[in-house]
């Protein structure tokens, strides 16, 4: 498949976007399309190009990245609120042919001068043109997208993905799926398009069967209430903390009332926010899981029964196994080391041949890093991330176990624990902690709930955690 | 050298070893024991009277299924080679020990296992698993199989984690013959339940109980912990060289993932083999530098401190015997 033709198919008259008051049919929305790539064509930039988008959920993102791939391009999703020193070293890194710009990334035009690529406001282009050039011819290997993998790891990495990559995961999502997204759902564009799970999963899979976006462009409680309501929205994919927001937002109880499909992802989802939104709207979050080098989905949720705490099961195609350190397989209910071998998996890192060889095999087993346990169903639970587990007296330590007994003290506000080095036990578990606790008081909790060598062994009340947009928490600024 | 802990022969005809001949061979096995070694029993009012338990002590020797169950107050059962039963030198001393053979040789010899040992608990009795599921030849405690937890959270049965120690230079690797007079010490820790460490229905809390469990033996055994399978090296290994694939485990019950697809066909209709392995992924050639710092940190630099035990350790010979 190559993804330039994603939209082609669709009648001219079916509704693919709807942003703010504007609707854009995908007649409107091809014709924008030829548009942009007549001018990319213009400027030179063709098969093997780099065409950089930055722009926020607007129209102006799928017109720029759908004309990128048009014309055979890699499209480089750059997020349109990174603060100009961190665009001038992405721009450095991946050195983009041309950035086209929306409305939120328009603020950058002031700074052309210092930076590396050329900027073009995409508002400045001609919607229509005569004869727009065909879209180029582009295998399923070719590179789709260039795109700056989440900021939780301290090194900045660039996972190339291919035409195949994406289409195949949009496929499983959706024609391959039980209860997959189809030409007759609505879906809310709220999760950033710059990041996999938004790119792929909320935007990209929709146009391609000729369902309806509705645009979102900055995360607001109330107004996405308001527009799954006003629009129909069937199909609702969002970040935990969304979720957490929505479960609280003010509004009728029956505002997902035409919400067929929630699902979260990026983060592990509380189970007092599923409880939440169940109980207040009817509606049941399925978890999925996924790497940007995954493209992203490998588990999900849809068309089973959903558990909570499951980020569900493996999609049709996805061999997953889990592991100990030396690559031999776990027994059936213990927990490994997720290692995943799909059609999403991505080709490497850009210009990093030792950090891909770290996590790719050349027979195609992705190393996720990431360690999980199947139940006797094939549901996957998520333990933690491989680095941040702690070494007490030759025992591991999940973070996650010891921060979700210290949340679980209703006086703990937020709570991240890392391990520093200890002379007796190797390493040692300390806690950062938010909220008016006493110390003695919430050891003596965690003792009652942990092993020994888990409880720990200091406590550092602060007033706040660092933590990402997208719920996950950032524990390197903590060690 | 001592009398045997006062003991309430536990009649369960449905299990093997209710004969007259197990009972009183048995109770003689018992008394043999604590007249030629020097057995110090610890903690035996940890051991319920009633009702069901498992019983999970540290394995370093062949003799530990003798001195585990001559030191607790009722009688407890194990699985055990069926093979045992087509010898004469074992076949009956064996069931009157608490033997259950079990055949190894089939596909689901692993669930035979596992519904065996829950038959034993639901019928309130206690059972016997080494979690390590073999001996240590290292002398260190290694990383515990999730069967045990399993068993406990099935069957609502509590844990005791059991340390030992003294049996390795009784009866060393591949010796038939123990050596008298020698000191053993055995201790059982308090009962331990799955739901005190979470929920019991989350598979995550298998590992988080199992190692839990194996912490407090750690601490009654006085040995250090390393996080491999008993059956592995807990030498910290060089690191494979790149591209090298770990050597292949058995399929448990056959069927790759590419089989398992055509089985049962269709989109959509495939979901992730339980009880096979679909694939055995290969080892990416950069982490060769990840695998040697994981090792070296779990192997020797980390050691289990148990203060208060290590003074009754001292006169242990804890050397690699193979």
């Amino acid at each position: 498949m190559n993804l330039g033709h994603l939209i082609e198919e669709h009648p001219a008259d079916r509704v693919a976007l709807i942003d703010g008051e504007t609707t854009v049919t995908y007649g409107e929305l091809r014709s924008r399309v030829g548009a942009v790539r007549a001018r990319l064509v213009a400027d030179g930039i063709g098969v093997d190009g780099r065409v950089g988008v930055m722009a926020g959920n607007e129209t102006a993102f799928v017109v720029a990245a759908l004309a990128g791939l048009g014309v055979g391009a890699a499209v480089i999703p750059i997020r349109p609120t990174s603060p100009l020193p961190e665009l001038e070293r992405k721009l450095e890194v991946v050195a983009p042919d041309v950035v086209l710009l929306g409305e939120s990334g328009a603020w950058a035009l002031a700074h052309q001068a210092g930076l590396s690529a050329p900027l073009v406001d995409v508002a400045e282009l001609p919607t229509v043109v005569d004869d727009p050039p065909p879209v180029a011819t582009r295998r399923g290997d070719d590179l789709a997208f260039l795109l700056l993998t989440s900021g939780v790891s301290s090194d900045a990495k660039v996972a190339m993905l291919s035409h195949h990559n994406l289409a195949w995961v949009q496929e499983a999502i959706t024609v391959n799926a039980a209860e997959g997204v189809g030409p007759d759902d609505t879906v809310l564009g709220v999760l950033p398009f710059t990041h996999i799970f938004g790119l792929n999963v909320v935007l990209l899979a929709p146009l391609r069967v000729g369902a309806t976006i509705v645009l979102q462009q900055r995360f607001d409680a109330e107004l996405s209430l308001e527009l799954i309501r006003t629009h129909g929205v069937t199909t609702v994919s969002g970040a935990p903390p969304m979720w957490q927001r929505w479960a609280a937002a003010p509004g009728p109880d029956d505002a997902l009332a035409t919400v067929r499909s929630a699902s979260s992802g990026a983060a592990a989802l509380p189970s007092d926010v599923f409880e939440a939104i169940r109980d207040r709207y009817g509606v049941e979050i399925g978890q999925g899981y996924g790497l940007t080098e995954t493209s992203p989905v490998v588990t999900w949720s849809r068309g089973i029964t959903i558990r909570p705490t499951s980020v569900g099961q493996p999609l049709s195609g996805v061999d997953i196994v889990l592991v100990d350190p030396d690559g031999t397989p776990v027994e059936p209910g213990d927990t490994g080391e997720i290692v995943i071998r799909s059609p999403g998996v991505f080709k490497g890192y850009l210009d990093a041949p030792d950090l891909t060889d770290a996590v790719l095999t050349g027979d195609g087993w992705f190393w996720t890093g990431d360690v999980g346990v199947f139940d006797d169903e094939g549901y996957l639970f998520l333990v933690d991330r491989i680095k941040d587990i702690i070494i007490v007296s030759g025992f591991n330590v999940y973070p996650a176990e010891v921060e979700s007994v210290l949340m679980d003290h209703p006086a703990v506000k937020g709570a991240v624990v890392v391990g520093t080095e200890h002379g007796e036990t190797g390493e040692t578990v300390v806690a950062h902690v938010s909220g008016e606790v006493d110390e003695a008081e919430l050891d003596r909790f965690a003792r009652l709930r942990l092993s020994s060598y888990k409880c720990p062994t200091e406590y550092r009340f602060v007033d706040e955690l660092p933590v990402a947009p997208t719920g996950k928490l950032i524990r390197r600024e903590l060690r | 050298m001592a009398r045997a802990p006062s003991f309430r022969f536990e009649v369960a005809p449905d299990l093997p070893g209710a004969d007259t001949i197990s009972k009183y061979g048995f109770g003689a096995i018992r008394r043999l024991v604590h007249r030629l070694w020097d057995v110090t029993v610890e903690g035996v009012e940890n051991v319920p009277l009633d009702g069901p338990a498992l019983l999970t002590p540290n394995h370093l020797s062949f003799c530990d299924s003798v001195f585990v169950p001559a030191s607790a107050p009722r009688r407890m059962w194990a699985i055990g080679k069926g093979e045992y039963m087509d010898s004469w030198k074992t076949k009956h001393l064996f069931p009157a020990l608490g033997m259950i053979p079990v055949d190894r040789s089939g596909g689901d010899a692993a669930q035979v296992a596992l519904d065996t040992a829950a038959k034993v608990l639901d019928g309130g009795h206690l059972f016997l698993i080494y979690p390590e599921g073999t001996r240590s030849r290292s002398g260190n405690l290694h990383k515990g199989r999730t069967g045990a937890a399993r068993l406990s959270v099935r069957c609502d049965a509590p844990i005791i984690p059991v340390g030992h120690e003294g049996t390795l230079a009784i009866q060393p690797p591949d010796t038939f013959m123990m050596k008298t007079r020698l000191p053993c010490t055995v201790r059982f820790g308090a009962p331990m339940r799955p739901s005190d460490f979470g929920d019991p229905d989350d598979p995550r809390l298998l590992r988080v109980f199992t190692d839990a469990v194996m912490f407090q033996i750690g601490r009654l055994s006085g040995q250090t912990y390393v996080d491999t399978s008993a059956g592995k090296s807990d030498t910290p290994s060089p690191g494979l060289p790149p591209g090298r694939a770990p050597s292949t485990p058995a399929l448990p019950s056959g069927g790759t993932a590419e089989s398992a697809t055509e089985a049962e066909g269709g989109p959509g209709g495939w979901r992730a083999p339980l009880r096979v392995v679909p694939a055995i992924p290969s080892i990416p050639a950069g982490r060769v530098v990840d695998t040697t710092v994981a090792a070296a940190r779990r192997g020797t630099e980390v050691a289990s401190k148990v203060v208060d035990l290590r003074e009754r350790r001292a006169g242990r010979t804890q050397e690699p015997t193979s």
